[in-house]
């Protein structure tokens, strides 16, 4: 029991208890922060509870640090009372309430973190009293509001993270003329108006983050002028008009313009920016070619132009992107072939040209990208076969060909890789058997084979597949009955064999893929009866429609269905 | 100042050279390092900045 009356702490043990009392969920947590714990010895018996640290000569309260343990209930306002508070940091806790406006009493404070709990209420404008404070970090709560202007009264503030909050208003002006921020984290707010020009008086700022707001305006001309920026993030706004040639003299590491309206060209200037790390222009409205200069590009590690309204050839210059590991150019309206020389990028991990309108072969070069993970040309015009040389590509894990013009036969060779987890050739030209080998992919999640050609029989061996959720085959000329073995894939979700020749009855084995829910049999020649135990009752009559022989409980049928022991 | 400058020399960037920025420790070279923005970002990378290595250790360029 707290009596403060009969306590022998000082007032900042007091101001301690008080916090506590506000906090829920400290039974276990706050154990030692007791007024009978103390003695009487002295004034600074609080210095020992957990998470409290006092300075050596005064004993006053220097930092709390009560991080990342589950914390509830509320900041105490009697906060305020610890006036040597040098560094509060309560983040990663469950708090809730309103930050007191007594914080600003804390005249001491250089280290405010709060991050991670969810607070709510506005901002406190007392918080510009803290004339010693260089780090405030209020991401990831509720809070709601304007940013308040008086944030730009604290002369050394070096890191301001308000990011993943539900703050309003425009971003204020004045907080542009402070010298010494080094890291400014808005996103994920609902902050609106205009970028202002002023952004680029930030002299000492390299993180700059508004990404995910409702920013509108253009990207101002005097962005050239933001050369201490190292990261420029303004993505997942409403940010109009061209991109501007200023751009080129910033000295950027990142440049995020992402999920824009960006209109125009990419300025050839880009291709001069060498420090870029990371380039991402995607979803935006972007037209034109894609300059070939931003082949000189050799220190980037991703670029994303996917979702733009792009024209033209792939420029075989890309392949000078020699440390690329991420190359996104999807959705897109691109023409001609996919240049070999990208063959070059052996760093490269994904490689996304889908929805474009490419044609030519896949060159055997391709198989020269040995990091290779993701490959996906989908819905392009390309034709040709698979290259016998795909099978370099052991990394790869997802391999999309779908929705093109290839012909010729699976190669068995495709089986060797082995870490394939989604392999889809469906609506292609592709004939022939589907080799026994497939069954060798042991990862796969997703076989789509879908709308192509195939004949000959369903490999037994697909009953190897033992991870795979989705078979789809329909829309083919498969003849023969389906194996037996497909009763062993416990985690077959969906299997689709619509639309084929396959014939005799359908395995009751089938039964024992307890995981199966979507059946698709219609349009064969299967005959027989429906197994109608354990999870084939919950198959609707769809699932076997256009199979004249077969036995089942639906109008017109042959029959009526048995059921079986 | 940095950004007038800049404008006289005209557009573009270089990574970092590194020299001489991590002390004693050799080789200091130039690496990408991923920033963390924040929590609950698990579906977007990263953005990256540049910072000198130099065995495990790294400095600012």
């Amino acid at each position: 029991l707290f009596l403060p009356c009969a306590s022998p702490l000082s007032d900042e043990g007091k101001a301690l208890l008080s916090l506590k009392a506000s906090f829920s969920n400290v039974a276990n947590l706050l154990l030692d922060w007791n007024a009978a714990n103390a003695t009487g010895d002295g004034d600074d018996d609080h210095c020992a509870w957990r998470g409290v640290l006092c300075d050596n000569l005064t004993s006053s309260v220097v930092a709390l640090n009560l991080s990342n343990l589950n914390l509830g209930g509320e900041i105490s306002p009697e906060v305020g009372e610890l006036k040597n508070l040098q560094s509060i940091d309560l983040k990663g806790n469950k708090l809730t309430g309103q930050i007191p406006d007594e914080i600003g009493d804390c005249v001491a404070l250089k280290y405010l973190d709060l991050s991670g709990n969810a607070l709510y209420g506005d901002i406190p404008f007392s918080l510009s009293k803290l004339k010693q404070l260089e780090d405030l970090n209020l991401k990831n709560n509720k809070l709601a509001g304007p940013i308040p202007t008086t944030l730009s009264q604290i002369p050394n503030l070096k890191t301001l993270d308000l990011a993943q909050n539900q703050l309003t208003g425009e971003i204020p002006r004045l907080i542009y003329w402070n010298e010494v921020l080094q890291y400014l984290g808005l996103r994920g707010n609902f902050l609106n108006g205009d970028l202002s020009p002023d952004m680029c008086q930030l002299t000492g700022l390299w993180y700059f983050d508004v990404r995910g707001n409702n920013l509108t305006g253009t990207i101002p001309d005097s962005i050239g002028n933001c050369t201490s920026f190292e990261i420029l993030d303004i993505s997942y706004n409403q940010i109009r008009g061209e991109i501007p040639y200023n751009i080129g003299f910033l000295q950027v590491a990142t440049l995020s313009l992402q999920g824009n309206r960006l209109t125009g060209k990419i300025p050839d200037v880009i291709g001069l920016m060498q420090a870029l790390a990371v380039l991402d222009l995607s979803e935006n409205e972007l037209v034109g070619t894609i300059p070939p200069i931003l082949g000189n590009l050799s220190y980037t590690g991703k670029l994303y132009l996917h979702g733009n309204k792009l024209t033209g050839p792939i420029p075989p210059e890309l392949g000078n992107m020699t440390r690329l590991s991420y190359l996104q150019l999807n959705d897109n309206q691109l023409v001609g072939n996919i240049p070999e020389e990208l063959g070059k990028l052996e760093e490269l991990f994904e490689l996304n040209l889908a929805n474009n309108y490419l044609t030519g072969p896949i060159p055997l070069n391709i198989s020269s990208c040995t990091a290779l993970n993701k490959f996906n040309v989908h819905g392009n015009h390309l034709n040709g076969s698979i290259p016998l040389e795909l099978q370099k590509l052991e990394s790869l894990t997802y391999l999309n060909l779908s929705s093109n013009n290839f012909n010729g036969e699976i190669p068995a060779e495709l089986g060797r890789i082995v870490n394939l987890d989604t392999l889809d050739l469906s609506a292609n030209d592709f004939s022939g058997r589907i080799p026994d080998s497939v069954g060798d992919l042991e990862h796969l999640l997703v076989l789509d084979l879908s709308n192509n050609s195939f004949s000959g029989v369903l490999p037994a061996e697909f009953g190897n597949l033992r991870s795979v959720q989705v078979i789809n085959i329909s829309y083919n000329k498969l003849i023969g009955r389906i194996p037996q073995e497909l009763g062993q894939l416990q985690y077959l979700d969906t299997l689709i064999l619509n639309s084929n020749n396959l014939y005799g009855e359908i395995p009751v084995q089938l039964a024992n893929c307890f995981s199966l829910t979507n059946l698709n049999l219609s349009f064969n020649n299967f005959s027989g009866n429906i197994p109608l135990y354990k999870n084939f009752s919950r198959f609707p009559p769809e699932s076997f429609f256009g199979n004249a022989m077969l036995c089942g409980n639906w109008l017109g049928s042959i029959c009526q269905p048995v059921l079986h022991p | 100042s940095v950004a007038r400058r800049r404008l006289l020399v005209g557009p573009g960037s270089w990574p970092p050279t590194c020299r001489a920025r991590c002390g004693r420790c050799r080789p200091c070279v130039p690496v990408h390092v991923a920033i963390q923005p924040g929590r609950n970002v698990l579906l977007e990378y990263y953005p990256e900045a540049w910072r000198c290595k130099c065995g495990n250790k790294l400095f600012m360029p």
